[in-house]
């Protein structure tokens, strides 16, 4: 007679064991009353378990239900960030980001009103300051020579502005923006964003063109020459000082 | 709705199953779903066909639990036993009606399991996950599952074979 210690048993009655050496153990538990009592009380708690919380039919669900119907079909952290960016560069608008690309706008001045003075904490804090740990990782590490990553966020150009501060364009795929950010204080803050026509939810790994408001932006910033790739990879491993 | 929506509504049912195993107080426990739910939808660019949604939103749900007990102790919120006792009792009569003694004692001794084997007891005895799957929800091996759902076992056999109920 083998002894079987709790956890085989309970694989048994959870059917996590093969279906022979499940066979063995009932067969035991025919010889074996001490065996059989104890495979009937685990049996028997999982029942009880099932029983002490049965699905019930609860009232409150249907307000869940309308809640989950009346969401938007694709909903990412970016998205509503996106959409209102979409919104922003309908024609209808044209005029008014014509002369903001210009003249670049900074993050927390145009995108503060864009979230309608929501912000969700992972896009940018205020002030225009990046607060996405996978953007911020993205611009910290990231050589363009690399591509995007496995959620479509790229790094395209890396140069210097007229304060000397670090700046580089990034794509954000799955978002479907792209934008230029350029190192404040010891962190990314934006300087333009703009919808990307790469981004429509699919990952893009080939390269795509950055939106002419982010160009204009690094023209208007833009001192001296955009970096190479061996002198990006220096600036990034002396951390963007 | 979508897929993802219909099959988030098909799953309200267990999703506050599991929030009730969760959470004993039952207001607490409609928290509970109401906030997985936003954050389900929140986070639904994440979700990849081909994954379990069910696995996927008890992940969300679990790590919500967990943030909120820890943010409790943080807080010092203390709910006095009078208040949960009050809160239980009114509970019971509401949503337990003509549930058998022994299956409520079942539940409170369930209730009474530290967290992690209470998440295991209700991911596998309960909600009839694989250990491979509930072992993914709760973000541990295989192994960690298993003497963890152990020791639940134990623990509640123990109590109720104590209180007299065979289950």
């Amino acid at each position: 007679m083998t002894r079987y210690d709790d956890e085989i048993l309970m694989r048994r009655i959870d059917g996590e064991l093969s279906a022979e050496a499940g066979e063995r153990i009932d067969a035991e538990a025919l010889n074996d009353p001490e065996l059989a009592a104890r495979l009937e009380r685990m049996r028997a708690l999982r029942a009880a378990a099932r029983e002490a919380f049965a699905v019930q039919p609860d009232p409150r669900d249907q307000a869940l239900a309308r809640l989950i119907a009346g969401a938007e079909p694709v909903v990412s952290p970016w998205t509503r960030f996106a959409r209102a960016l979409g919104e922003a560069f309908a024609p209808r608008r044209a005029a008014l980001w014509g002369g903001l690309a210009a003249a670049t706008f900074i993050g927390g001045l145009m995108i503060g009103p864009l979230l309608d003075g929501r912000n969700d904490g992972f896009v940018l804090a205020p002030g225009g300051e990046i607060a996405d740990a996978g953007l911020i990782r993205v611009l910290d590490r990231r050589l363009a020579s690399e591509g995007a990553d496995g959620d479509g966020r790229a790094v395209v150009l890396t140069f210097r502005d007229g304060d000397g501060r670090w700046c580089r364009t990034f794509r954000a795929g799955d978002a479907g923006v792209a934008g230029l950010a350029c190192r404040e204080n010891d962190a990314w803050s934006i300087r333009a964003l703009a919808p990307s026509a790469a981004g429509s939810g699919e990952i893009r790994t080939a390269g795509a063109d950055t939106p002419a408001a982010v160009l204009a932006a690094v023209d208007t910033s833009l001192a001296g020459d955009v970096l190479d790739g061996a002198a990006e990879a220096e600036a990034r491993d002396a951390g963007w000082r | 709705m979508d897929d993802f929506q219909t099959g988030l509504v098909e799953l309200l049912p267990r999703l506050r199953r599991f929030a009730r195993v969760l959470r004993s107080r039952d207001a607490d426990a409609q928290d509970l779903v109401q906030q997985t739910v936003e954050r389900a939808l929140a986070a639904r660019s994440k979700f990849r066909v081909g994954t379990r949604l069910d696995s996927w939103t008890f992940t969300i749900m679990r790590r919500i639990a967990i943030d909120e007990g820890r943010s409790s102790l943080r807080w010092g919120r203390v709910v006095s036993p009078e208040d949960d006792a009050t809160a239980r009792v009114a509970d019971a009569a509401l949503a337990d009606e003509g549930l058998r003694a022994d299956a409520l004692a079942v539940r409170d001794a369930i209730h009474a399991l530290p967290d992690d084997q209470k998440h295991a007891v209700a991911l596998v005895l309960v909600e009839g996950l694989s250990y491979a799957e509930a072992a993914e929800v709760l973000g541990v091996p295989a192994g960690t599952l298993t003497s963890r759902l152990v020791r639940g076992r134990q623990a509640l056999i123990q109590t109720l074979s104590a209180q007299g109920v065979t289950g």
